[in-house]
């Protein structure tokens, strides 16, 4: 029946992995990062590089509230877009102390969405879906109307502060840089949400996202660890807008904009959202494709209506899905 | 005062055509057809091209009847083929297809914005209480009323009708009872997709057409639709009205607040009442 929210997961009979191993992973994963600038040839293939991370901070953020709570958003550019704009905003106006804008743009959507999922969690299956979808383009129309804000329409640049938190800030926008940055975050992102699942708290939220009603029936509170998968989510994507804001030195709406929580949605189904890292494979594996399909880019949204629609077709559980499949088949022989 | 009550009918008559489409696909395939903004798009673009060969009511009939095949294949190849998946696949495929569709019409017709004519018949305006108020939008509130009308008398007197309460109640043991649930379906999102066409065609010459002319709408009427309980038929006439006046209303006397108003309105609602006004399914 389910095939997107993940419920009797074989893996749960098998042993998880060692949390050592877990930690000797992303610490080879960071090893990756730190050589990434000599690994990778161009400063442009940097770059897209670095844009594809963002798009994988993102895609994970939607695919973590589906794999944790079982709700599928099509509104998390929502806290993406906050993010950005906080940051943005507040580094032109200069309002407050860099490094505040930081945290205030880290803390802004965190706490926004914890408030909204005490609301919208209690919704399920597709009257959620539509539901964010109706939030994330609130914000839209927001940031679109409120020219005072940021040009509205015609978005924003600023200038990055000359120095942030010690170091020199103009460096974000250098691609080698943002690169390591931007893996580095990803990978103690995703090391994070692991522990997540395993920890107490994960499993309620597990528990409550395969019946609810069972749960609440053993004495967990079924709303707060909700909410906080909710702003867990919130607060990964927050990290994508302020990194891309950063980058690009420049936000617009088009950041709150559905397409933006849409195609993070595809990504993560493409990769598979029933493995923590999927998502950020599917980000990755979108982003080559469409690299590749650059002749055809006029197209782009129809070729990535097409791939969405022959891999929930055919592949339910992603690209990762299918490799683990392989990958067993491969060694059981 | 009058002029602005029925503007807000008009826009709320065409979110309705659109929401109890939506109601009626959702009922007995309980899924929501993302893609129903963009049949609306597709049948206003498809009415335009014929309109502008003069055929305006020509036009209206075979985006209607287009719009109500493409339906029938979307229930044949994807609803049916779906059914036994989460019902969130189904809305992810609608999604793709969505992406698509705003694709091939940027192809065929390009992203310029497009003015749809008024047809001859109902072009000029009449006196409504002492100021000038243009046909055209009076026989929009007559079209939705008409078909408000005849769908709830559908549904209430004929056979038909009853089989799809009785499956929008419960398909599997309206379907044991030895009902053909799957042809039904095929009447009923054929009619949803039908209605989205008529509500593009209708809704052409008052908006401008462009290929992403049908996201906006499908989100007030995604808002319509969980303000009014998701399936109820009802529920979702009176919030398409609500929604309507608001965005209405909204516009002339609080413009700075008129995009987020309906939004606000459906956050607070779903605080009172998490299934809205006549309670959800789901």
């Amino acid at each position: 029946m389910t095939s997107l929210t993940a419920s009797g997961l074989p893996a749960s009979r098998r042993k998880p992995a060692g949390y050592a191993a877990l930690i000797a992973v992303a610490v080879l994963a960071l090893a990756v990062g730190a050589a990434l600038p000599w690994l990778v040839p161009t400063k442009i293939a940097m770059s897209l590089l670095a844009q594809a991370m963002f798009d994988a901070l993102l895609a994970t953020s939607v695919g973590f509230l589906i794999l944790q709570n079982g709700r599928t958003s099509f509104g998390q550019a929502a806290f993406f877009g906050l993010g950005g704009y906080a940051m943005g905003v507040l580094i032109a106006r200069q309002w407050v102390a860099p490094e505040a804008a930081v945290l205030i743009a880290l803390i802004l959507p965190t706490a926004v969405a914890f408030l909204l999922g005490l609301v919208i969690s209690r919704i399920t299956g597709v009257a959620h879906a539509m539901l964010t979808l109706a939030v994330g383009q609130a914000f839209y129309e927001v940031v679109f109307r409120w020219r005072e804000l940021a040009k509205g329409d015609d978005g924003m640049s600023f200038d990055l502060p000359a120095q942030m938190f010690g170091f020199s800030a103009r460096k974000l926008q250098d691609p080698a840089v943002m690169l390591v940055l931007a893996w580095t975050v990803l990978v103690l992102v995703l090391l994070g949400l692991a522990l997540f699942a395993r920890s107490r708290i994960g499993q309620v939220a597990a528990a409550i996202r395969d019946n609810e009603e069972r749960a609440r029936f053993l004495g967990y509170s079924t709303v707060m660890p909700r909410a906080l998968v909710y702003a867990i989510a919130a607060f990964i994507a927050a990290i994508a807008g302020i990194l891309q804001a950063s980058y690009n030195g420049y936000i617009a709406p088009q950041m709150f904009h559905w397409s933006t929580s849409g195609f993070a949605l595809i990504m993560a189904i493409i990769g598979g959202a029933k493995f923590i890292i999927g998502p950020a494979i599917g980000a990755v594996v979108l982003f080559y494709i469409k690299d590749y399909a650059g002749q055809f880019a006029e197209y782009w949204p129809a070729i990535v209506g097409v791939i969405l629609v022959i891999v929930t077709l055919t592949m339910p559980r992603g690209v990762v899905g299918l490799a683990l499949m392989l990958w067993r088949r491969g060694t059981r022989r | 005062m009058l002029i602005q009550i029925l503007n807000g009918i008009v826009y709320g008559g065409l979110l309705y055509l659109l929401a109890v489409g939506l109601v009626l696909i959702f009922g007995l395939r309980e899924v929501v057809n993302f893609a129903h903004g963009a049949l609306f798009m597709v049948g206003a673009y498809l009415g335009f091209s014929i309109a502008a060969m003069g055929y305006w009511w020509g036009g209206l009939l075979v985006s209607v009847v287009a719009m109500a095949i493409v339906g029938c294949l979307l229930d044949a190849m994807v609803f049916s083929t779906l059914r036994k998946q989460d019902h969130i696949v189904t809305v992810l495929v609608t999604f793709g297809i969505l992406l698509i569709l705003e694709t091939v019409v940027t192809k065929v017709w390009g992203k310029a914005y497009l003015t749809y004519p008024v047809p001859p018949l109902l072009a000029g305006t009449i006196n409504i209480g002492g100021s000038p108020f243009p046909v055209y939008r009076l026989f929009v509130i007559a079209v939705s009323v008409a078909v408000a009308v005849s769908l709830s008398v559908w549904l209430r007197y004929t056979r038909t009708g009853l089989y799809i309460r009785a499956a929008s109640t419960d398909a599997r043991v309206t379907s044991m009872q030895g009902i053909n649930v799957d042809r039904l379906s095929l009447i009923v999102v054929g009619l949803g997709t039908a209605l989205a066409g008529l509500s593009g065609v209708v809704a052409g010459p008052l908006l401008s057409l462009s290929p992403t002319m049908g996201n906006y709408i499908l989100i007030d009427s995604f808002i319509v639709v969980v303000i009014g309980g998701l399936g109820s038929f009802a529920g979702a006439f009176v919030a398409a009205l609500l929604i309507g006046q608001i965005h209405n209303f909204g516009a002339v006397y609080l413009p700075w607040a008129a995009t987020v108003l309906p939004f606000m309105l459906m956050v607070g609602i779903l605080i009172w009442r998490p299934t809205g006004f006549a309670g959800s399914r789901t």
